[in-house]
C-alpha cells in the first residue's frame, strides 16, 4: 500500500522542479528559426508572382478579372464575374493583389533585406531582394495609388502593426533611389546565388541591366506629371546601360511538374487542373485585341490564340465583343451567339511552365523610343521602336512561338515607325505596340499602367449598366475593403489621393 | 527527495500503529434507506470522538465501542441520526432520504464534494436523466435554455457539429472563452478540429461531443473562476463538471436498457421572402440558350408556365418551383441504444455501459456514429485505502459533414441560390456531364449541384478516445487522507476528403487527409485534512500538486491535380503536387494548489484557495502566476430566527483570479521549408501572428455575490447572483493591417469587462395528491464592455463575411463581438446618398450591435399526473445580431421579395444625390440590388433574437404494481420532441441561430445547414 502512494508519489513528485525543460518543450520541432538566405530568395521570387496554394489568386482577379478586361486583350460574357469587362467592383476581386502581396512577397522580401544587410558577402542576394520589393511595390502603388510601403511587412521587425500609407510620389522617389543603389551594390565578385536565382540564373550583369530598365519604367511613368524628374532618371537608366536583348527580359521561370508551387500563375488559372477558365469557356481574346492584330498582319496571333476546337489558323480567329453579356451575346446571329465559338489564348499559353515575364526588352526599348523622342535620352528613336518590335515577335517564342527574324521583319514593314508623324502619331504607334507585346505575354497589369499614362491605344469604353465608373475604364483599382476599420492610416490615404473610387487618379496619372 | 520520501513513510507507518483501541463492546448492524435499500459508504461516529467506520457496499458495519456510547449516522442526502448504544450489539439504523437544502451536496472543483450551503459561488447542476430523454447529438446542446448565464451557441452544421459554451460572458479577445470540460475529475480535450470560415469549410466537432448522456450521473456548472479558481490558468471561464454513474450495490446485476429514435425535419421548410413572380435570367429576359440559362439569378422574366430552356439544354415550365428545400432535404434520424449493467462485490462496484447512437443528417449521405464504451469500477482495498477508476473508449464516425459558409462543395448554399424557376428535380436529373464531370447549373464554377455536392465531395473522419482515471484515496485517519489522481485522454483522429475529379474549378480533383494524435496526461497528488477542532468549528484543508502533458501531433497529407481519373489516393499525383506537413505541439503546465475551509456552527463558511502555475508556452521569468480566491457563505435562516415563511436563506460572496497563457511557439519567429523549384530551396515565414517574446500571463478577475432562498414551504425557490468580471493582460491575437506583412499580434494588453445577473426561480405551483405542477425560469444578463485593446488601437477584426461587407470586431467601449458591416453612405437627414449614375453609395462603417446575445433565457413547466409528466421548455436570447450572407445574396440574385420594385421599367433610389437633391435617375432593379449586395451590409444585418419551444417530453412510467412480477424493475416511456417552434424571430428565411462556427467570432451567417426539429420516442427498462 504504502509502496502505492510512494509510486504516485515518484509519478508526481518532482512537482515545481521540473521547468528547467519548459524552454525546450517550446521549441517548434517542425520549424526552424533560421535558414538559408538563399531559399528565402527562391521564395520571395516566387511571391512576386503569386502564392503557392492557389498561384493563380491575384493573377486571376487583378490580371485577368480586371487588368485583361479593361484593356480589352481580353472580353468574358460573365460579367458578374469578370468585372473588368464592364467595370464594377467586388471587395476581394478589386483587392487582391493588396491583400495577397503585404502578407507574403512585401513580408519576406523586407526580412530578407534585413538578414542580408547583417552579412557584407550577401550584398547580392540583398540587392535582388530590394529590386524585387521594388517591382511587387510598383505593382501596388501602379494599381491602387498610395499604398504602404517604407513602413510595410515590418511588424515582426520593428512592431508597425498599422504601417501609413505613403505618398505616391514619394514611393517613386525611393523605388528609383533603390534602383540605383541596388544597382550599384551587385556585384560579381560577391557570393552569387545562381540557384536561388529564379530570373537570370545568377547572371549580375543581367540584373543590373535589368533594374536600369525599371528605373526607365518607373521614370516614364512620371512623364505627365513631374517631367523633369522623368527626363532624369530616364536618362540616368539609359546612360547606366538598359536590356540588351530578349534574354535580358525579367521573367520568373517556372516548371511544369503540375504543381502549385512550381506554376506559371497565369497559366495555373487557364489550365483545366488549375482554374481552368479557358476550358470552362469563362475567358476569350477580347475582339478588340484580335482584330487589331489581324489589322496589324500580327504574326503573333497564329500563336496566342485558338479556337476551340484547338484550331489556330490566324484567319479564324474571332474575338469576343467588349461588354457584351450572355444575354446580349445570345441576342446575336449563329454562330456569334455561343462563346464556345470565340477564340481563346492557346494552350501553349497555359503551359504551367511558361515564364511569367516582369518587364521585357521589348518594353524597354519601346519606353527608350519614346524618351529620345522627348529628348530625354540620346539615340534615335526609330532605332530603338524597331528594336522593341522586333523583340515583341521573338519574345512570343516563350510562350511556344517558333516565329523567326523574317516574321519580325515582315510585321515591323506592316507597322513602321511615323519618323516624320507628330508627336502623337510617335506615341500611338510607340504604345499600341507596347499594348500588342504585353497583351500577347499576358502582362495585362502594366499595359493598363502605361495606357492609363499615354492614353493608347484608343480604346472604346462600355457603358454597361451599373458600372462604377459613369462608362469610363477605371483609373485604379480600390483597397482592400478590410483596411477600413483596422488601419487607420488609409483615411489619411483617401483624404491625400481622393476618394477610393475605380475613377480616382493615382499621382502620375495626371488629367 | 528519496529522503522525504522516506520520512513520509515513517509518518504514514506511525500514524497506523497508533491507530488501536481498547475493546468494550462490539457493535454490528446493516444501515438501510427507509425502503430497505442498503446504503453504501454511511459514515459512523462514536459522539465526541474521533473513532468511526464506515458501511461496506451491503450496507454492514461493525464497531467496538465503549459501552453508554452515542453512534452518530450520517450519509450525503440522509439526515442524519443518533443512536445510544446502551447494551444493543446488534443496531440497524433506516436513514429518511432529506430534500433539505441544507443537506445538498455538490461536485465542486478538483471533484470535491461539498456542501451547497459552504459555497460562495453559485454552482447549477444538472441530472443525468435531463439530458437523456430529448437528446442532442453533442449532449452540450441539451443543456441550453436549463441553466442560468450558461450561454449555448450551437452552429449550423450538422449532425456531428460543434457547439460553443460562454459562462458569463467572453473573457478573452483571442483566446479560449469556452470553460474547462473536466470528466470525473480529469479535464477533456475540447477543441475544435475544424471549423467553417469566410472562404467554407466544415464543422469538424468538438470534444464534449464525445460524451454519452447515458452515463452521466450529473452535471455541474461551475460559473466562473470564484468556483473553478483551483483549476488556475484553465478556470478563467469557469468549469463544467461531467459525473459518470458508478456501480450501484444490489441484488445480483442491474441490467439498464434505453432505446430512443428521433426523426428530424426542417423547421423552416419555405424560405420565407423569396418571390415566386419572376424566374431565372437576367435583365427581366427569360434565357433562350443554354448560356443564357446557366444563372443563378432571378432576374429574368415573369413567370409564365411557358417551357424555356435550362442549363443541361432541356426546356422545363417557366413557373415557380417552392418546395426545393423540401424535395432536396431528406427526413434524417438518430437511434440511440445504451445497455448498462451495474454489480457489486464484497468490496468492489461496477457499471459498464455500451452505447450506440446512428445519426442520419436531413443532408443526403451525411451523418454520424457514434458508440461509447465505459467501465467504472470503486471500491475498497481494506479499511483505509479505496479507489475509483474509470475508463472510456469512444469511437466517432462522421460522414461528409457539411460544406458551409463559402460555396465550394456547399449543397446548402446552392439550394438556397437556385433560381426561382429551377427545380431540384432537374439538377437531380442532370447532374454530370458525359464524362462524368460535373455538369454546373449556373455561371459560377464554384457553385455546386446539390446532389454531386453532398454525394461527390466526399469527406469522413473517425475518432478513437481512450479517457481513463484511476483515483486511489488513502484515509490516514479518519480526518486526514491521501488522494491521487492520474488520468489521461487520448485520442487518434483521421480526416479524408475529396475534392471530385471534374468538378469544374478543379478539374483534376484533389485528395487530403489530416491525421492527428492528442494526448493530455493529468496527474495529481493530494493532502486532505477535515476536522471539527471544536464543537463549532471545523477546518478543511487540501494541498496538492497537478502535473499537466499535453502533446499534440498533427500531420497532413494531400495531393492537387489527380493523374488517373476518380482515383483518390495520395500518390495519385506528381511529387510536386503533393503536400506533407508534420506539427508536434507540445505542452506544459505544472502546478502546486491548496485550500482551507473554516466553518463555524454549520451557518458560515470562509473558504480560501490558491493555485500556481508554471507554464512551458511562456519564456521563463513571465511564466509563474498565483491565481487566489476567497469566499464565504453565510446561512442567514441557520445564524438568526427568521419570519417563518422564510425555510431558507443563504447570502454568499466571492472574488478570486484566474488567467491564461497562450498556445504553444508564440514567442519567436519560425521559417517554413515549401520544397523546392527548379532545384532551388524554398522557405518563407511561417508565422502570420506576429511573435512577442515578453507575454505574460492574463488575468481575469471575478467578484460575485448573491443569495439562494426557499419560501412558503420550499416551495418557491429563488436563486440569485450578480458577478463582474474583468480580464486584464489579456493576450490579444490582434487583427492587425494586412499591409504590416502579418495577419494578427499578440499583445498582453487587452482588458474587457462582464457584469451581470443570473436568476434561478423554482415554484411549485400546486402539489396535490395525484398531481403536480412546477414552474422554473432561469435567466441570465451579462454586459460586456472592451476596455482597450493596444495602444490607441480602437477595434480589431476577428472575423469578415463572404460578401466582405461585413465584419466582427472587438471595439473598444463596446460590448465583445460587434456585427460591423458598411453602411450606406447618409446626409445629415440620414437620406441616403446616390451617385451621379443612380446608385447608392458605400457609407462608413458601422456598428450594429453586438453578435454575441446578453440576455438568455429559459422557462420550464412540467405537470405530473399520477405516473404521466408533461414537461415542455421556452427558451429564448436577446440583444444580438446576425449578418445574413444568404439573404445579402438572395437579395443579390433577385430572389427575395425585396427585389421586385421596379423590375419593369427600372427603379428610382429613394435618397438624394451628392448635391442634395432628390434622386431621380432610373437605374435597373438588378444593377440596384447588385449594387447594394457588394457595397452595403446594412439591410441584411437582423437582431437574432426568439425564443424557441425547445422541448417537449411526454413521459409515463409504469406503475410498480403492473411490473410486480414481470423482471423489469422499472419501465418507462417517453415521447420526445426538440426545436418544435420558433415563437417569435427577426431572421427571413433563416433560424437566427444559424452562425456558421464556433469561434469567438458570432454573428456571421451564410449557408449553414438548416435547423431542423426532432420527434421521437424514448423507452427506458431496468431489470
Amino acid at each position: 500500500m504504502i509502496r502505492k502512494i510512494a509510486l504516485i508519489l515518484c509519478l508526481i513528485g518532482t512537482l515545481g522542479s521540473c521547468t528547467k525543460d519548459f524552454e525546450t518543450i517550446n521549441v517548434n520541432p517542425n520549424a526552424p528559426s533560421s535558414v538559408p538566405l538563399d531559399y528565402l530568395l527562391a521564395q520571395s521570387t516566387l511571391f512576386i508572382t503569386g502564392e503557392g496554394g492557389d498561384p493563380g489568386y491575384r493573377s486571376w482577379r487583378t490580371n485577368f478579372i480586371y487588368a485583361a478586361m479593361m484593356m480589352q486583350h481580353m472580353s468574358s460574357v460573365e460579367v458578374g464575374f469578370y468585372r473588368g469587362t464592364v467595370y464594377t467592383f467586388q471587395g476581394d476581386l478589386s483587392a487582391a493583389w493588396f491583400e495577397r502581396a503585404y502578407p507574403n512577397s512585401i513580408k519576406n522580401l523586407v526580412n530578407l533585406i534585413e538578414l542580408s544587410k547583417a552579412d557584407a558577402k550577401q550584398v547580392n542576394i540583398l540587392s535582388m531582394a530590394r529590386i524585387l520589393r521594388v517591382i511587387e511595390i510598383g505593382v501596388l502603388t501602379d494599381v491602387y495609388g498610395d499604398v504602404p510601403y517604407s513602413e510595410a511587412g515590418y511588424a515582426a521587425l520593428t512592431g508597425t502593426f498599422s504601417p501609413k500609407y505613403d505618398a505616391q510620389k514619394d514611393i517613386y522617389a525611393d523605388m528609383l533611389k533603390e534602383l540605383e543603389e541596388a544597382g550599384n551594390a551587385l556585384s560579381a565578385s560577391a557570393y552569387i546565388p545562381a540557384t536561388a536565382d529564379l530570373v537570370f540564373g545568377g547572371d549580375i550583369n543581367k540584373w543590373k541591366r535589368a533594374a536600369n530598365s525599371l528605373m526607365l519604367r518607373f521614370a516614364m511613368r512620371m512623364q505627365k506629371v513631374d517631367a523633369a524628374a522623368a527626363q532624369t532618371w530616364a536618362k540616368k537608366a539609359a546612360d547606366r546601360g538598359l536590356m540588351t536583348s530578349i534574354d535580358d527580359s525579367f521573367g520568373v521561370k517556372f516548371a511544369n511538374t503540375g504543381a502549385g508551387n512550381n506554376a506559371n500563375p497565369n497559366s495555373w488559372n487557364m489550365f483545366p487542373g488549375g482554374r481552368g477558365i479557358v476550358t470552362a469557356d469563362n475567358i476569350q481574346w477580347g475582339k478588340t485585341y484580335i482584330d487589331a492584330m489581324k489589322a496589324r498582319k500580327d504574326p503573333r496571333l497564329g500563336v496566342v490564340s485558338a479556337l476551340k476546337s484547338g484550331d489556330k489558323t490566324p484567319d479564324k480567329q474571332i474575338g469576343l465583343p467588349i461588354g457584351t453579356d450572355a444575354t446580349m451575346l445570345a441576342a446575336l446571329a449563329a454562330p456569334l451567339n455561343s462563346r464556345a465559338n470565340y477564340s481563346r489564348p492557346a494552350p501553349n499559353m497555359y503551359n504551367l511552365g511558361n515564364t511569367q515575364f516582369v518587364m521585357t526588352y521589348t518594353e524597354s526599348e519601346l519606353l527608350k523610343a519614346e524618351a529620345i523622342e522627348r529628348g530625354w535620352v540620346t539615340g534615335t528613336a526609330k532605332t530603338a521602336y524597331d528594336n522593341g518590335v522586333k523583340a515583341g515577335i521573338k519574345q512570343i517564342n516563350s510562350y511556344g512561338g517558333t516565329l523567326t527574324d523574317a516574321d519580325a521583319e515582315t510585321y515591323l514593314a506592316a507597322n513602321p515607325y511615323p519618323t516624320t508623324g507628330t508627336l502623337d502619331a510617335k506615341m500611338d504607334a510607340i504604345h499600341t505596340e507596347f499594348w500588342m507585346s504585353t497583351g500577347s505575354l499576358l502582362q495585362h497589369i502594366e499595359a493598363w499602367a502605361n495606357w492609363r499614362r499615354t492614353g493608347y491605344p484608343k480604346l472604346t469604353p462600355v457603358n454597361y449598366p451599373g458600372n462604377e465608373t459613369n462608362g469610363q475604364i477605371p483609373r485604379r483599382l480600390r483597397y482592400s475593403q478590410g483596411e477600413y476599420g483596422v488601419n487607420p492610416n488609409i483615411d489619411a490615404a483617401v483624404a491625400r489621393q481622393g476618394a477610393d473610387l475605380f475613377t480616382t487618379r493615382v499621382w502620375w496619372d495626371k488629367q | 527527495m528519496k529522503r522525504k520520501l522516506l520520512y513520509f513513510k515513517l509518518l504514514v507507518l506511525s500514524f497506523l500503529s497508533t491507530m488501536s483501541f481498547a475493546q468494550n463492546v462490539d457493535v454490528k448492524g446493516k444501515v438501510t434507506s427507509s425502503n430497505g435499500e442498503p446504503i453504501y459508504g454511511v459514515n459512523i461516529v462514536v459522539k465526541g470522538t474521533n473513532q468511526g467506520t464506515v458501511t461496506n457496499d451491503k450496507g454492514d458495519y461493525s464497531i467496538n465501542v465503549k459501552k453508554g456510547a452515542t453512534l452518530t449516522f450520517s450519509y450525503i442526502g440522509f439526515a442524519a441520526k443518533e443512536v445510544a448504544v446502551g447494551n444493543n450489539s446488534v443496531i440497524n439504523v433506516a436513514l429518511e432520504a432529506q430534500d433539505n437544502v441544507l443537506n445538498e451536496v455538490v461536485v465542486t472543483a478538483l471533484g470535491i464534494k461539498k456542501e451547497k450551503k459552504a459555497l460562495g459561488y453559485a454552482v447549477s447542476e444538472i441530472k443525468g436523466e435531463d439530458l437523456t430523454q430529448a437528446r442532442t447529438n453533442n449532449m452540450a446542446n441539451s443543456l441550453q435554455g436549463k441553466v442560468a448565464g450558461l450561454n449555448i451557441s450551437a452552429p449550423a452544421s450538422g449532425p456531428a457539429g460543434s457547439t460553443r459554451i460562454v459562462i458569463r460572458g467572453n473573457g478573452s479577445i483571442s483566446g479560449n472563452n469556452q470553460p474547462l470540460i473536466v470528466v470525473d475529475g480529469i479535464p477533456i480535450n475540447n477543441d475544435n478540429l475544424g471549423n467553417a470560415g469566410m472562404w467554407g469549410g466544415g464543422d469538424r466537432g468538438d470534444g464534449i461531443s464525445s460524451l454519452n448522456p447515458d452515463e452521466i450521473e450529473n452535471i455541474s456548472v461551475l460559473k466562473g473562476a470564484t468556483a473553478a479558481a483551483l483549476y488556475g490558468s484553465r478556470a478563467s471561464n469557469g468549469a463544467i463538471l461531467v459525473t459518470t454513474k458508478g456501480g450501484k450495490a444490489g441484488k445480483g446485476i442491474g441490467v439498464e436498457v434505453n432505446s430512443n429514435f428521433v426523426a428530424e425535419d426542417l423547421l423552416i421548410k419555405k424560405f420565407e421572402n423569396y418571390q415566386y413572380v419572376y424566374g431565372a435570367g437576367n435583365n427581366g429576359l427569360k434565357p433562350t440558350t443554354v448560356q443564357e440559362a446557366l444563372t443563378s439569378n432571378s432576374w429574368g422574366a415573369k413567370l409564365d408556365g411557358s417551357s424555356v430552356i435550362q442549363f443541361d439544354g432541356k426546356s422545363r415550365p417557366y413557373s415557380a418551383v417552392k418546395d426545393n428545400q423540401e424535395n432536396f432535404y431528406q427526413l434524417g434520424s438518430t437511434f440511440t441504444n445504451s445497455v448498462a449493467l451495474t454489480g457489486a462485490t464484497e468490496s468492489v462496484t461496477y457499471r459498464f455501459s455500451m452505447n450506440d447512437l446512428n445519426s442520419k443528417s436531413v443532408i443526403p449521405h451525411s451523418g454520424l456514429r457514434r458508440n461509447n464504451f465505459a467501465l467504472n469500477v470503486n471500491g475498497n482495498l481494506g479499511k483505509r485505502l479505496s479507489f475509483v477508476s474509470n475508463v472510456k473508449y469512444i469511437i466517432e464516425k462522421a460522414t461528409n459533414r457539411p460544406r458551409l459558409s463559402d460555396s465550394p462543395g456547399s449543397a446548402t448554399y446552392a439550394i438556397n441560390a437556385m433560381p426561382t424557376s429551377l427545380s431540384v428535380a432537374a439538377l437531380q436529373e442532370s447532374q454530370v456531364t458525359p464524362q462524368n464531370y460535373e455538369l454546373t447549373w449556373s455561371d459560377n464554377i464554384y457553385i455546386q449541384n446539390p446532389y454531386y455536392a453532398s454525394a461527390e465531395w466526399k469527406n469522413s473522419d473517425k475518432k478513437n478516445r481512450i479517457i481513463g482515471t484511476f483515483e486511489p484515496r488513502f484515509n490516514i485517519t479518519d480526518w486526514l487522507y491521501i488522494k491521487g489522481r492520474l488520468g489521461f485522454d487520448n485520442f487518434n483522429y483521421r480526416y479524408q476528403e475529396i475534392t471530385p475529379y471534374g468538378t469544374p474549378f478543379s478539374l483534376r480533383g484533389g485528395y487530403g487527409v489530416n491525421n492527428r494524435n492528442f494526448t493530455e496526461t493529468n496527474a495529481d497528488l493530494m493532502l486532505g485534512f477535515d476536522k471539527k477542532l471544536s464543537e463549532k468549528i471545523g477546518l478543511n484543508v487540501l494541498l496538492g500538486g497537478n502535473q499537466m502533458r499535453q502533446t499534440y501531433v498533427n500531420s497532413n497529407y494531400s495531393s492537387g491535380a489527380l493523374n488517373i481519373p476518380f482515383f483518390y489516393d495520395v500518390s495519385n499525383s506528381d511529387p510536386s503536387g503533393r503536400g506533407l506537413g508534420e506539427q508536434l505541439i507540445r505542452k506544459r503546465i505544472n502546478s502546486l494548489y491548496g485550500s482551507a475551509e473554516f466553518s463555524y456552527n454549520g451557518y458560515l463558511y470562509v473558504t480560501a484557495t490558491g493555485r500556481n502555475d508554471w507554464f512551458s508556452t511562456l519564456a521563463s521569468g513571465n511564466n509563474s502566476i498565483l491565481y487566489p480566491s476567497v469566499g464565504a457563505s453565510f446561512v442567514l435562516s441557520e445564524a438568526v430566527k427568521l419570519p417563518s415563511a422564510i425555510n431558507y436563506l443563504k447570502l454568499r460572496s466571492s472574488w478570486a483570479q484566474a488567467g491564461g497563457d497562450t498556445d504553444p511557439y508564440n514567442l519567436s519567429l519560425y521559417y517554413s521549408l515549401s520544397g523546392a523549384h527548379l532545384g532551388a530551396p524554398l522557405a518563407q515565414i511561417s508565422t502570420s501572428q506576429v511573435p512577442n517574446a515578453s507575454l505574460q500571463p492574463l488575468t481575469s478577475t471575478t467578484f460575485e455575490a448573491g443569495f439562494d432562498t426557499r419560501l412558503f414551504n420550499n416551495r418557491l425557490g429563488i436563486d440569485f447572483a450578480f458577478y463582474t468580471r474583468k480580464t486584464t493582460n489579456d493576450i490579444v491575437g490582434a487583427t492587425i493591417s494586412a499591409t504590416s506583412g502579418y495577419g494578427s499580434a499578440l499583445f498582453n494588453v487587452g482588458e474587457i469587462e462582464n457584469k451581470g445577473i443570473e436568476l434561478l426561480v423554482n415554484f411549485n405551483a400546486l402539489k396535490k395528491k395525484d398531481f403536480t405542477w412546477d414552474l422554473s425560469y432561469n435567466m441570465g444578463y451579462n454586459n460586456s464592455k472592451v476596455v482597450t485593446l493596444y495602444k490607441d488601437l480602437a477595434t480589431i477584426r476577428v472575423d469578415e463575411n463572404r460578401t466582405r461587407t461585413a465584419y466582427i470586431n472587438h471595439v473598444v467601449g463596446l460590448p465583445y463581438s460587434q456585427v460591423q458591416g458598411f453602411d450606406f453612405k447618409r446626409d445629415a437627414a440620414g437620406n441616403i446618398v446616390h451617385d451621379a449614375q443612380g446608385f447608392p453609395l458605400q457609407g462608413s462603417l458601422t456598428n450594429f450591435g453586438t453578435g454575441v446575445a446578453p440576455l438568455t433565457l429559459g422557462f420550464n413547466n412540467s405537470f405530473r399526473y399520477k405516473g404521466v409528466g408533461l414537461s415542455f421548455l421556452i427558451d429564448g436570447k436577446f440583444g444580438g445580431h446576425l449578418f445574413s450572407g444568404t439573404n445579402s445574396y438572395a437579395y443579390r440574385r433577385g430572389l427575395t421579395v425585396e427585389t421586385l420594385e421596379g423590375r419593369e421599367g427600372g427603379l428610382v433610389g429613394k435618397g438624394v444625390n451628392e448635391k442634395g437633391e432628390p434622386n431621380t435617375v432610373k437605374v435597373s432593379a438588378q444593377d440596384y440590388a447588385s449594387r447594394i449586395a457588394n457595397n452595403i451590409a446594412t439591410p441584411f444585418v437582423y437582431s437574432s433574437d426568439f425564443l424557441k419551444l425547445r422541448q417537449i417530453i411526454i413521459d409515463y412510467s409504469i406503475p410498480s404494481k403492473v411490473l410486480g412480477r414481470s423482471p423489469f424493475k422499472s419501465a418507462s416511456v417517453s415521447i420526445v420532441g426538440r426545436n418544435l417552434l420558433i415563437l417569435m424571430k427577426d431572421t427571413p428565411n433563416l433560424d437566427p441561430e444559424s452562425t456558421y462556427n464556433n469561434s469567438n467570432a458570432q454573428g456571421l451567417e451564410l449557408a449553414g445547414v438548416p435547423a431542423t426539429r426532432t420527434v421521437g420516442v424514448n423507452l427506458n427498462l431496468k431489470f
